[in-house]
């Protein structure tokens, strides 16, 4: 009887010994603390001079620290994933694996998780930086948990795709750059698409408002705006903007609005949740597909 | 212990294998052998789960490997003919990660390790890393983890390619002490001499279908009567073949050169009744000879298909001469 995942056992043992991974960590997190640090020592330098503390700066450095976590979750996260399984075909071991008594299903959830895992650790080693808006107030426990929350459907979501393209093309390389193509695809691309629906209608009303004598702004994205749940920026954008509305970042909490003006309804309430619904169950697609693909006989792309 | 019937694979319009059939009984040291792309490693692949076959089946003790896969993974060791291995894992860590592969954790899997080490010669070396291991330790090491599940058939797909000939040595006498030990083993290669001297039964593909299978004793016989029979005559040529078409011994008469190359199916006596028979014609015989049968000859019969003139084959006789 199998007392852990043994891919997930061999590759956390074998990343805990790298010095790859220490380096990752100190570098992003070296990041993250000078600039939360020089921040705070800007803020710090604007008291004495003015005799004014402005908070709202405190809540800018949680938006860009909790913003350059994110970036970093949904680029490094194809990196780590993309090459999990065609790796192990490119080394011969995959085939190995498959005359063992481990099905397709443990060796992709293994990998997935052990990516997965690599991933939590940057967030949660990032996470003292995070609280360092604790010191000022503003933010609590709940809300940091929210951004967990969406930190963790976005690495899955990302990872399952990355693990996804592995499974499915035999090289590294081919996977790697699939991945990161249909990473962007979805990230900028269903913001691309509501943009375009939301110019093309917002055109159409001013053509027919001119014509009828008004002014009034109209037009929205339509129903495009729904592919935005699929999207881990929305559900990360809401999530941090509904908390802390910041110059930094232009588009407010309510989704609806972001594209013209949108019907209320469940999903305006419940955006959130509803978007880590949807890429929880993409992200079981996914899986479903790479196991599809490991099992033997199957046949691969490129 | 294996039994291979009709197996059928295709990639694409490529036939890998055309009606497979193979039989290897328990305890025996198998060769398989055929020349590059013959479809050893299809044939091995499928055995070991895999590839699917389009069509045919595959048993082992009565059970199909094709309907039990997880069952068979039991019964089976797989040797592929790369490596395989983790470089970045101590060979201790190899074995243990495929060790808890096949389930088995802690000291029970420690205890298996070390024996299985031990018995490959790798036992000194359980903390090295596995990319400092030569080639031959590497191999060795593979057939440790192939070993891991103690099952009862070892498929090794030319397990001594890229070897140098000391290390294929040693490897060949490991086989052998695993034989000894009870162990139901094939070997593929498309090197007949390696596995001559090694095997006890053998088996050789081409073009997708067993030509020939047995023991090893059982194949040289059959070679004995496979090698054609090279009769010179001086003149009356046309006579000699007339009456070579009209043996019912004789299969097929090639002419190359100056020689008439008989297929004859006859023993010792019938080759001599056959050159009586000539000589009473009045045909003059310079030269009657069958080359002793040898493993690689028969081997290089069967694969080369030499661009041959055959100006008769019993078949299709009616062609006249």
């Amino acid at each position: 009887m199998k007392m852990m995942n043994p891919v997930y056992k061999r590759e956390n043992m074998v990343s805990s010994r790298s010095v790859k991974l220490a380096m990752i960590l100190l570098i992003f997190n070296g990041i993250l603390a000078l600039v939360a640090l020089l921040n705070m020592y800007s803020t710090l330098a604007q008291v004495r001079v003015t005799a004014e503390i402005q908070y709202s700066s405190f809540l800018d450095l949680y938006v860009f620290v909790a913003v350059l976590e994110f970036v970093m979750l949904i680029v490094i996260m194809p990196a780590l994933t993309a090459g999990s399984i065609s790796g192990e075909r490119e080394r011969q071991t995959l085939d190995l694996m498959l005359t063992t008594d481990m099905t397709p299903a443990e060796i992709v959830v293994g990998k997935l998780m052990s990516s997965l895992s690599t991933m939590l650790l940057l967030i949660i080693s990032s996470f003292p930086m995070i609280a360092l808006v604790f010191v000022y107030g503003g933010v609590t426990l709940k809300d940091i948990g929210m951004l967990l929350m969406c930190y963790v459907a976005a690495a899955v979501f990302i990872g399952s795709l990355g693990t996804c393209c592995s499974a499915l093309f035999r090289k590294t390389t081919v996977s790697t750059v699939v991945s990161y193509g249909l990473m962007v695809a979805v990230v900028i691309g269903t913001f691309g698409l509501n943009q375009f629906a939301y110019s093309l209608s917002q055109m159409h009303a001013d053509s027919y408002l001119a014509a009828v004598g008004q002014t009034a702004e109209q037009g929205s994205s339509g129903g495009l705006i729904y592919l935005l749940l699929m999207n881990p920026t929305s559900t990360f954008l809401v999530t941090i903007m509904q908390l802390a509305g910041s110059g930094l970042v232009r588009l407010n909490g309510d989704v609806m609005s972001w594209f013209g003006d949108h019907r209320l309804n469940l999903l305006n309430g419940n955006w959130v949740s509803a978007s880590i619904g949807v890429q929880l169950l993409l992200a079981a697609v996914f899986v479903a597909v790479a196991i599809r693909a490991v099992k033997p006989g199957r046949r691969h792309i490129v | 212990m294996l039994i291979i019937k009709e197996l059928r694979k295709a990639y694409g319009k490529h036939h890998a294998l055309n009606g497979l059939d193979m039989e290897i009984a328990d305890s025996t040291l198998y060769g398989f052998v055929g020349p590059n792309g013959a479809g050893k490693t299809t044939t091995i692949k499928i055995m070991a789960g895999l590839l699917k076959p389009d069509s045919g089946s595959v048993e082992i003790d009565g059970q199909s490997v094709l309907h039990n896969p997880r069952e068979m993974k039991r019964k089976i060791g797989y040797v592929p003919d790369t490596f395989g291995v983790y470089d970045n894992l101590k060979v201790s860590e190899y074995m243990e990660f495929f060790s808890s592969c096949y389930g088995l954790e802690g000291l029970k899997a420690r205890k298996r390790n070390t024996t299985l080490l031990a018995q490959v010669g790798l036992g000194e070396k359980t903390d090295f890393y596995v990319d400092s291991l030569s080639r031959g330790m590497k191999q060795r090491l593979c057939l440790a983890r192939a070993m891991i599940h103690d099952p009862q058939l070892l498929v090794m797909d030319e397990p001594t390619s890229g070897l140098d000939p000391r290390t294929r040595l040693e490897f060949r006498e490991l086989v052998k002490d695993l034989q000894e030990q009870g162990k139901t083993i094939l070997i593929s290669s498309h090197q007949l001499s390696e596995l001559s001297e090694l095997c006890s039964h053998m088996g050789v593909i081409d073009q997708g279908k067993m030509v020939i299978q047995g023991s090893i004793e059982e194949i040289t016989g059959t070679i004995s009567t496979s090698k054609p029979l090279i009769i010179t005559v001086v003149g009356k040529t046309e006579r000699a073949l007339q009456l070579l078409k009209k043996h019912r011994l004789v299969r097929t008469i090639t002419v190359r050169d100056q020689d008439i190359m008989v297929n004859f199916a006859g023993d010792a006596d019938g080759e001599c009744e056959l050159l009586a028979m000539l000589v009473e014609a009045g045909v003059a015989v310079r030269g009657f000879l069958r080359e002793p049968g040898s493993l690689e000859a028969v081997f290089m019969q069967i694969t080369n298909r030499e661009k041959e003139r055959v100006v008769l084959s019993y078949e299709d006789d009616e062609s006249g001469l």
